[in-house]
């Protein structure tokens, strides 16, 4: 309080210097005027009292005239210059004092010493009162009773009208002045008074102003701020009176319920936003809050609402009071949960849906757990089967071997007899009796390899070898079959193939079977082998490739060349013979010693059987037989 | 409150102010002296004989006392002693036979002489107006100041001569009223001879 009290008192203090100062400055351009007006009529006053002053039949210009025109100049031009161009300045007033005196002594003078032109004396001092400044008197006072005195001791006549008079009349002149003065004094100091009140007054109520004015101002920018953030937020925001009545509406509730502001504003929000069939508990609502307090205020609560149209649409809205004074109001916070609704209505269907799946999958589960036992069961029949039927061919094959070997050894007995005894009619039979024990022979070895590969009895025998001297054994023992269709065949083997740690026999075999293949199916044409030292991933091994131009395969022949007692097709048996044996077992014995083979095969074009072996064999063979490690690379048709 | 200037800006334009104030002082205060100098500086006093001149056409009265008043009637300074006359005569108990002599050079129009000054003196009472051509009655009474008032007593003996305000056109309480007063009402005067301010009633005589 005392810091508002010293703020007040402070611009009172500034106020009542302006006031001051503001009439210094207006009293001194009043006086620039008076002293303008006061020359201008004392010249006019001279030229209408004496123009002219005569010596007999002649005249000239009155010396009144002169001093009129020069002395008034004088008296008043440097006064009046000091009131326009300083005005509120303390010298200027008095100046402006001292001069107002003298021109009164001057006018005086041009009046011919009228006793009414004194009145200008009294008339001056009260017009000098207009500063409020009583110190602005003095001056003036001065000059009067010094005007008195000197002219009362010079020209005693043109004052008192007496050739003779006292030296102190003077006094009683100037006292008269004084006696003046008394009054505008007070009149000054009481107008003073006056002023520093209305600057205590106009100080005090610039500050409630002001107050107000801020006061205005934070209200103004709390409702900018409030208005501002209806106006962005996402929610519906409408205000309503205890009556119902819409106050305000934001946009978010103008695009939601489709209704200007200007709509809204001024109707009942029950009739404009509320279904018909819901009015009654809405006002019932209302009703109960004016009446007993909150029921549903600060809380959420979906309910249905009313667009423009007719439409009905879920809302959830939350009610509060806003803090007023006067009139209650209430603010709706509403929100459209149309699209959530509906969200949660397509939730609702997919969790049935997940529900049902889940029950599904559990059910296939089931029934997927008891396929796979039956599987377990039926593999477990199958691996004994298998076996049964390998241990069943092992035995049969031998025993049928046996016999075998003695139809081919008799039958060779039996030509060289016949050839002994020159009995040809006979031979060809005998030579069909020893080719077909022969290929009955081939088939059946062929059988017993496979039942023991499967059967995971057939073993490796490992031993380090030469792969240039097993080559030239192969080629030694299949080039005449293969050249035996016109066809040229050319072996090429890099310098680095060396020597590799495996299954001599086997590797012998497979290149064997793939040879003999080769120039079985292909005529005039080329067969070539090539061997060299290569990488997989693995590591090191030892490629073997076996091409020819011969007739090829489809796309389906290659995916079954390498299944048991499978040809190209049903022809080639016929046309080429051979059991069907033959890749079935290269490509188990590839699997048997870590190696792999694949195919590159065209019809027509001829084939191209590709077989990696490791350097260094792992002796693997104990373990059961799987059919990995095969590739068919199938061109595209 | 004064206005805020820059202390040096200020104290210069003080010393300006201060140095014109007293300049402009002086000069108005000796403006004033000259005017008041001028203003009680009397013109020349008449040199009348001790008894009414012979040759004047006007008559003097021998049962009471002649008042002579010799003016020009251009002369706005007589304004203020024909109406100091007025005065007198009215505080006379006896008034005198009065002549109001106004001078009327022949180098100017007819009614030249009729002017305010005339028609104020036609009030006055028991006064009779005369038209002086070329001052030939100035001349005769020794008067060459306009106001010059001259008394004479029954007996044509000149008892005042003088001016009758106490300075040039100043109005009111004089000497010379008082004493024509005095002398009317046969009490001793104050003084028989007083300055008279007022126009030259002739030119001056170029050499």
């Amino acid at each position: 309080m005392t810091t508002l009290a010293g703020s007040i008192s402070h611009r009172a203090d500034e106020l009542f210097t302006e006031y001051q100062h503001d009439i210094h400055r207006r009293t001194d351009r009043l006086f620039a005027g008076l002293m303008g007006f006061q020359w201008l009529l004392g010249i006019a006053f001279s030229l209408w009292v004496a123009p002219l002053t005569w010596a007999g039949a002649e005249s000239s210009t009155h010396p009144h005239v002169w001093a009129a025109v020069v002395l008034g100049g004088i008296v008043s031009i440097f006064p009046a210059l000091l009131g326009w161009f300083r005005p509120g300045e303390r010298s200027t007033r008095y100046i402006i004092a001292v001069a107002q005196m003298l021109m009164g002594a001057l006018l005086i003078h041009l009046t011919g010493g009228r006793i009414e032109t004194h009145f200008h004396v009294f008339g001056s001092l009260a017009f000098l009162a207009f500063y409020r400044d009583w110190k602005v008197l003095i001056p003036a006072t001065i000059v009067v009773a010094l005007d008195h005195m000197l002219r009362g001791m010079f020209w005693p006549q043109s004052v008192y009208g007496v050739l003779v008079a006292s030296d102190w009349r003077w006094l009683e002149h100037a006292a008269w002045v004084v006696f003046e003065d008394l009054f505008l004094v007070v009149a000054c100091l009481r107008s003073i008074a006056e002023m520093r009140q209305t600057a205590e007054r106009t100080a005090a109520l610039e500050h409630e102003v002001r107050t107000r004015q801020e006061a205005e101002q934070d209200a103004r920018n709390a409702n900018a701020r409030n208005d501002a953030i209806l106006d962005v937020a996402l929610d519906c925001v409408v205000v309503v009176d205890a009556a119902g009545t819409i106050v305000q509406f934001n946009p978010a509730a103008e695009a939601t319920f489709c209704y200007g502001s200007h709509e809204a504003i001024g109707r009942n929000v029950g009739d404009l936003l509320v279904p018909a069939a819901k009015r009654d508990a809405y006002r019932a609502a209302l009703n109960h809050y004016l009446s007993a307090g909150a029921a549903m205020l600060n809380r959420r609560v979906e309910v249905v609402a009313l667009r423009k149209g007719g439409a009905e649409f879920p809302v959830e809205v939350a009610i509060a009071p806003i803090s007023t004074v006067g009139v209650p109001l209430f603010a709706g916070y509403l929100r459209d949960i149309t699209e959530r609704k509906r969200a949660e209505e397509e939730l609702a269907r997919q969790t049935r849906d997940l529900q049902d799946a889940h029950d599904t999958e559990r059910h296939n589960a089931a029934q997927l757990a008891s396929l796979v036992e039956e599987l377990r069961i039926t593999q477990r029949q199958a691996e004994t089967a298998t076996r049964a039927k390998s241990e069943f061919l092992a035995s049969m094959s031998h025993e049928l071997r046996t016999p075998l070997n003695a139809i081919i050894l008799y039958s060779e007995l039996l030509q060289e007899e016949a050839n002994d005894q020159q009995a040809a009619g006979s031979i060809p039979d005998l030579q069909r009796i020893q080719s077909s024990g022969k290929h009955l022979l081939d088939l059946i070895n062929g059988i017993l390899d496979l039942s023991k590969i499967e059967a995971g009895k057939m073993a490796l025998e490992l031993e380090h070898f030469d792969v240039r001297g097993m080559l030239d054994e192969v080629t030694d023992t299949v080039g005449t079959l293969v050249q035996k269709n016109h066809n040229t065949f050319t072996v090429r083997c890099s310098d680095d193939a060396g020597t590799m740690y495996g299954d001599l026999t086997k590797t012998r075999q497979i290149l064997l079977n793939l040879l003999s293949n080769a120039g079985k199916f292909t005529s005039n044409g080329a067969v070539s082998v090539d061997v060299r030292r290569a990488a997989n991933g693995g590591g090191p091994c030892i490629e073997f490739s076996v091409t020819d131009t011969g007739v090829g395969m489809t796309v389906e022949q290659c995916r079954r060349v390498f299944e048991p007692f499978t040809q190209a097709d049903v022809t080639t048996t016929r046309k080429y013979g051979g059991t069907g044996l033959g890749l079935a077992i290269v490509s188990r014995f590839c699997e048997l010693m870590g190696g792999t083979i694949a195919l590159e095969s065209r019809p027509g074009e001829g084939s191209r059987f590709v077989v990696q072996l490791p350097v260094e064999m792992i002796d693997t063979s104990a373990s059961v037989y799987s059919p990995a490690g095969i590739t068919n690379r199938i061109p595209e048709p | 409150m004064d206005v805020p200037a820059p202390s040096s800006e200020r104290q210069s334009a003080t010393i300006w102010v201060t140095a014109l104030a007293a300049f402009w002082l002086a000069s108005a205060v000796g403006g004033l002296y000259i005017t008041w100098a001028y203003e009680n500086g009397p013109g020349v006093a008449a040199t009348a004989g001790p008894q009414w001149p012979g040759d004047t056409s006007l008559i003097a009265a021998n049962d009471r006392p002649t008042l002579v008043f010799l003016a020009h009637p251009q002369c706005t300074c007589t304004s203020a002693s024909l109406g100091e006359l007025a005065e007198a005569l009215a505080r006379a108990k006896q008034l005198p036979k009065t002549y109001v002599v106004f001078l009327k050079p022949s180098s100017m129009p007819d009614g030249w002489e009729k002017t305010e000054l005339w028609h104020a003196a036609e009030s006055l009472p028991n006064a009779t107006i005369v038209r002086d051509e070329d001052g030939r009655e100035a001349e005769r009474f020794g008067s060459v100041t306009s106001g010059t008032t001259l008394l004479y007593g029954a007996n044509g003996s000149l008892l005042f001569n003088g001016g009758i305000t106490a300075s040039r056109g100043h109005a009111g309480d004089n000497a010379g009223r008082a004493s024509i007063v005095d002398l009317l009402n046969h009490v001793s005067p104050v003084t028989t001879a007083t300055n008279v301010f007022g126009c030259a009633l002739f030119a001056a005589k170029k050499s």
